[in-house]
C-alpha cells in the first residue's frame, strides 16, 4: 500500500512527535521548531518529525522531540522498512527566533536547524532544501504519495513547494 | 490557585476597560495542563498579535505573561484607541506600540494583583511582540523555558469588550518551580488566621 488519496485529511504531527508512512502529513505553526521531512523517492514513503530542542541530553522517553535523536530515529524506521539511504531525499523548514527581546542569546531555532544539520552529516546525508530562520511561523505539509511534495505556508501566505 | 488566576485577569480587565472607556467582561479563568505534543488544540496556526513578559522579581525567571489578541481584534483594539475605523488593513507601527502599551498596562495590573495577593513581588520584563501564527510564538515561549517540560500549565483568561467587537485573553505560564511557589505561599495564606 504505497499510495494514499491526496485529498486525504493530513495525520497532525505535534510537538515532538513523529510519523513514518505515506499519508499526508502536516506540522502547524513552527516557531523555534523544526519540521523535518525525510522522503523516499523510491518507494514513495517517508517520514515527518517535529523537533523542539537540539539535545536530549540522554533522555529517552520522547525522541522526537531533540534533534540529536529524532534524526537516527527516522533513519532507522525508514531503513527498518526498506529504504536505502540513496533514495532518501531530506527538508526542513522551521528554526525561527520569534522574539526579539528573549531569543536572542538562546537562539534556540539557529541551534535546532544547526543540529540537524551535524547529525545528518554524521551520517553522510544531507538536506536537498531548507526554509529556516528569520522570525516568522511556518506551517509544513509533506505528501509522500505526490512524489514527496512538501509546502510551506507563513501566517499570511500561500503554501509554496520547498 | 484558580483565585490567583482569578484576581490578576479581574485587575487586567478593569484597566482595558478603563483604557476603551466601555464594559469588558471576564470569562471563568481556566488553568489548562496541556501536553506539549496538544498544544495546537489549543493554540492553532490563527494570526495573533502576542504582548509577552517574562516573569522577574523574586524570582528571576518565573516564566511568562501573554497577552493574546487575533489579529482581527487587534486591529479594532487600535483602531478604537487611536481613532481609526478602518478594519481592513495590516498592523503598522502605531498599531504595535499601541498593543505594546496595553499589554504593558495589563500585565502590571495583573501581577500587581497576584504579587499583592501572594505576598511577593513578580515584575513583567520588557515586553517582546509577535504578530504572526499564535502556535509558532507560544512554542518558542515552551522551547525557552528554563526548566525543560512535557506539559505546560496555563492559567487563561477571556476578556471580552461586546461594544467593539474585541476578544483577547491574559495568559499566565509558570515555570515549574514558580508554581511551587505559588502553592507554598497559598498554603500558608490559608493556614494564616
Amino acid at each position: 500500500m504505497l499510495s494514499a488519496p491526496p485529498d486525504k485529511a493530513p495525520v497532525m504531527i505535534g510537538i515532538g512527535e513523529y510519523h513514518v508512512g505515506c499519508e499526508p502529513m502536516m506540522a502547524i505553526g513552527l516557531g523555534s521548531c523544526i519540521g523535518l521531512v525525510i522522503y523516499d523517492r523510491e518507494r514513495h514513503t517517508g517520514a515527518m518529525v517535529h523537533i523542539m530542542l537540539p539535545d536530549s541530553s540522554g533522555r529517552t522517553d520522547r525522541p522526537g522531540k531533540y534533534a540529536d535523536t529524532a534524526v537516527p530515529l527516522l533513519l532507522k524506521q525508514l531503513f527498518e522498512s526498506g529504504s536505502r539511504k540513496t533514495a532518501l531525499v531530506i527538508k526542513m523548514a522551521g528554526g525561527a527566533c520569534m522574539f526579539e527581546y528573549f531569543g536572542n542569546n538562546l537562539n534556540i531555532g539557529e541551534r535546532n536547524a544547526e543540529r540537524v544539520r551535524a547529525i545528518l552529516a554524521e551520517n553522510h546525508l544531507s538536506l536537498a532544501a531548507e526554509e529556516v530562520g528569520g522570525r516568522i511561523g511556518r506551517t509544513v505539509s509533506f505528501f509522500p504519495a505526490e512524489g514527496g511534495k512538501v509546502t510551506v505556508r507563513s501566517a499570511d501566505g500561500v503554501p509554496h513547494e520547498l | 490557585m484558580q483565585e490567583l488566576g482569578n484576581i490578576g485577569a479581574a485587575h487586567a480587565a478593569t484597566t482595558l476597560s478603563q483604557m476603551l472607556s466601555s464594559t469588558v467582561e471576564m470569562s471563568v479563568p481556566k488553568i489548562k495542563v496541556v501536553d506539549i505534543s496538544e498544544l495546537a488544540e489549543h493554540i492553532g496556526e490563527e494570526p495573533a498579535a502576542l504582548v509577552v513578559f517574562e516573569l522577574q522579581g523574586e524570582i528571576p525567571h518565573g516564566g511568562y505573561i501573554i497577552f493574546y489578541i487575533s489579529r482581527k481584534s487587534a486591529v479594532r483594539l487600535t483602531n478604537t484607541m487611536l481613532g481609526l475605523t478602518d478594519t481592513d488593513r495590516p498592523l503598522n507601527e502605531m498599531d504595535e506600540s499601541a498593543l505594546l502599551e496595553v499589554g504593558n498596562i495589563m500585565a502590571s495590573a495583573f501581577l500587581d494583583a497576584t504579587a499583592e495577593l501572594l505576598g511577593f513581588v513578580m515584575l513583567p520584563s520588557p515586553p517582546s511582540l509577535a504578530i504572526d501564527m499564535a502556535h509558532a510564538a507560544m512554542q518558542s515561549l515552551i522551547a525557552q523555558m528554563q526548566e525543560e517540560i512535557d506539559e505546560v500549565m496555563l492559567f487563561s483568561t477571556e476578556l471580552v469588550c461586546e461594544e467593539y467587537k474585541i476578544d483577547s485573553d491574559i495568559i499566565m505560564m509558570p515555570e515549574t518551580s514558580t508554581l511551587k511557589t505559588f502553592v507554598e505561599r497559598l498554603e500558608n495564606l490559608m493556614k494564616a488566621p
